[in-house]
């Protein structure tokens, strides 16, 4: 079950992302596309410096920037949020092949890309970075100022604004932020796991990083342990099919597609206070009467 | 979000200028991208537009693609005037895909029409899953639709077409073969010899003209308009909301499982094992460039089938085809923004111009 943790950590990140965006009230259906600037942020810087840490953080500011935009958009200019996400993740998938094959004239996957250390029980700094780090969130979310600020312009703007705090350049920093940490996500994915940029990264993940953020309730710590379940369910799946054969079985599909079932079965089953943060998905305008 | 389409549109006060504004600057962004990136533009674009509309082959292909573009937008559209925003066109339309090479193998007379309408129900069905959970369990359908496309893809392409219904005998090839094809007389036949064009282009022309009749021509149609711009109203008006909410979900996943059946029927003979149309999330795109509108839809998937079509060409300069992916997503970054557009539009009208 050492995959589990190898698995989890792109997951715990982009959900992590997910969770801080949300929570400020900035629906994040973009962090696909935020983890595929990531990834490949990361592997072109990686191989352009030579080493993988500035890699990381290339992918970290490249998913930063792409979410800088759907800020601009949502926040400054009022898009739809859910409409800005989906242009960014379509944004993503032409703009990272485009370049992929404009910078490294192959449309399948980047050369290869110096990958960060590994411990020896053969798993990277971020591994166990992804264990940590949702405690940490969580404290902070729950415990200081600055988290409440945060949940309160996700859940009633207007009231933050009262008692001053600047409800939109707050949230511009958590989307942002939300992008930080979905590009490491997607930098886990080349330089951490692969050790090269594969065209079709993420492969959904950000969608999986999505269901685990409403899984675990739009709480760090929930996001996080429903990034490890998702990734022990597709641990198992490969274990599954390496011991038993169930390739012949051909139950894959079934394993893959548990957790987006679980976690709509949860949903509609309303159990627990599965409620988005009140405000999530509604632009401020300071200069609307309510 | 019941004034879902009040809000996605309102701000511009023109939205057909607002599109066609957003159309043409991310043209223009991808033309300064193609130069950026070391290409002649004017000869990429040259090639664009002979592999969209030079000669027959294009123009069938351009075809062929706008008619799958016009069901998924179409789809997205019809969900979006219940008041839903429908991001589960392509969940809808692999299961309709899927039902209709399961129904086109049976050696039955009128087999093609079987196939379409059991496209049409799989797909309504998934589609009314959606609807269903907004309704009677309060689940957003943005994450209920992403969640259903994703149990619909493994399902469908990780364990049914493999499994249980892949192909026999053939051996090895099994994870590529993907299903038995079809009878020959599910094929829907080809109009135009030499090219890819079949009945599938006028049949979602057709289909287009009628989505159009049913939204404004009929009281069903108004009912699903009064829904989708205020549910709460519609209901004080006798209106059963939630009932029409779920047929607007029904026929949004319908049209969308008709697109997949287009797609069997017309040109792959088979669900393939290795399906990645990415269709119904053009859907979104063509939808929200549409308006809202089916004739505007209709216009925007001609603008994204040729962009699809043409972009094969541009290989031949040493351009991926993931090009018309990023004009396509450039047209929805600039249409999601209207404001973005407003001050210019303010300065082009001079005097009449509205404060934004």
């Amino acid at each position: 079950m050492n995959l589990v943790l190898d698995f989890a950590a792109p997951l715990v990140f982009a959900a992590l992302g997910g969770v801080l965006s949300e929570r400020a009230g900035v629906v994040n259906i973009g962090l696909e596309g935020m983890m595929r600037f990531g990834a490949f942020g990361a592997a072109a810087g990686a191989i352009a410096s030579g080493s993988p840490w500035i890699g990381l953080a290339c992918g970290a500011l490249a998913g930063a920037a792409a979410a800088a935009l759907h800020a601009l958009l949502s926040l400054r200019f009022r898009a739809n949020q859910v409409v800005s996400g989906i242009a960014l993740n379509l944004v993503a998938l032409g703009l990272v092949t485009y370049l992929l094959q404009s910078i490294f004239g192959s449309a399948g996957v980047s050369p290869e890309a110096p990958s960060l250390p590994r411990d020896r029980f053969g798993h990277t700094a971020l591994a166990y970075a992804a264990l940590v780090v949702p405690v940490l969130f969580q404290l902070w979310l729950s415990r200081t100022p600055a988290g409440l600020r945060v949940r309160a312009v996700g859940e009633h703007p207007r009231a933050a604004a009262t008692l001053g705090v600047r409800v939109l350049p707050l949230r511009a920093v958590c989307v942002v932020c939300s992008g930080l940490l979905a590009g490491i996500g997607g930098a886990t994915l080349s330089v951490g796991i692969l050790g090269q940029f594969d065209a079709r990264m993420p492969a959904g993940q950000g969608f999986m990083a999505l269901a685990a953020v409403v899984f675990g309730r739009w709480t760090p710590l929930g996001a996080a342990g429903a990034a490890f379940f998702f990734a022990a369910a597709d641990a198992l799946q490969r274990h599954l099919s390496l011991t038993l054969h169930a390739a012949d079985l051909r139950l894959d599909g079934l394993f893959l597609a548990l957790p987006y079932a679980l976690t709509l079965l949860v949903l509609a089953l309303g159990i627990g206070r599965t409620r988005a943060p009140a405000a999530d998905g509604i632009p401020y305008d300071p200069e609307a009467r309510t | 979000m019941p004034d879902l389409r009040a809000r996605l549109f309102r701000p511009a006060r023109d939205p057909a200028w607002g599109a066609a504004a957003a159309l043409l600057a991310s043209f223009a962004v991808s033309f300064v991208a193609m130069a950026a990136s070391g290409r002649d533009p004017v000869d990429g674009f040259g090639h664009l537009l002979s592999g969209a509309f030079g000669g027959p082959g294009p123009l069938g292909e351009t075809a062929l693609k706008t008619s799958i573009l016009i069901l998924t937008g179409l789809s997205v559209a019809v969900a979006l005037i219940v008041g839903l925003f429908n991001i589960g066109a392509e969940g809808q339309l692999i299961w309709g895909a899927l039902a209709a090479a399961v129904v086109g193998r049976l050696e039955v007379p009128g087999v093609m029409l079987l196939a379409l309408l059991a496209a049409a129900l799989a797909g309504g069905a998934w589609g009314l899953i959606a609807g269903w959970l907004k309704v009677r369990r309060g689940v957003h359908e943005v994450i209920s639709t992403i969640l259903l496309n994703w149990i619909a893809i493994h399902l469908i392409q990780g364990w049914l077409v493999p499994g249980p219904l892949a192909a026999t005998g053939s051996g090895a090839h099994v994870s590529v073969a993907g299903t038995e094809a079809i009878q020959r007389g599910a094929w829907l036949p080809r109009l135009w010899p030499g090219t890819r064009l079949d009945l599938g282009f006028p049949l979602a022309l057709l289909i287009a003209l009628g989505v159009w009749f049913l939204l404004s021509r009929t009281r069903r149609g108004f009912e699903w308009r009064a829904v989708g711009a205020g549910p709460d109203a519609a209901l004080a008006a006798g209106i059963p909301a939630g009932r029409r909410i779920c047929e607007g979900m029904a026929l949004s996943g319908a049209l969308a499982g008709i697109g997949g059946a287009l797609l069997i029927l017309g040109t792959e003979h088979r669900y393939p094992g290795v399906f990645r149309t990415g269709y119904g999330f053009d859907g979104i795109a063509v939808a929200l460039v549409g308006g809202g509108s089916p004739a505007a839809t209709a216009i925007a998937a001609l603008v994204f089938g040729a962009l699809r079509a043409g972009a094969t060409r541009l290989q031949l300069v040493g351009i991926h085809p993931s090009f018309a992916e990023l004009t396509q997503g450039l047209a929805v970054l600039l249409v999601a923004a209207p404001r973005m557009f407003q001050p210019l539009l303010a300065r082009l009208r001079g005097r009449d111009a509205v404060p934004p």
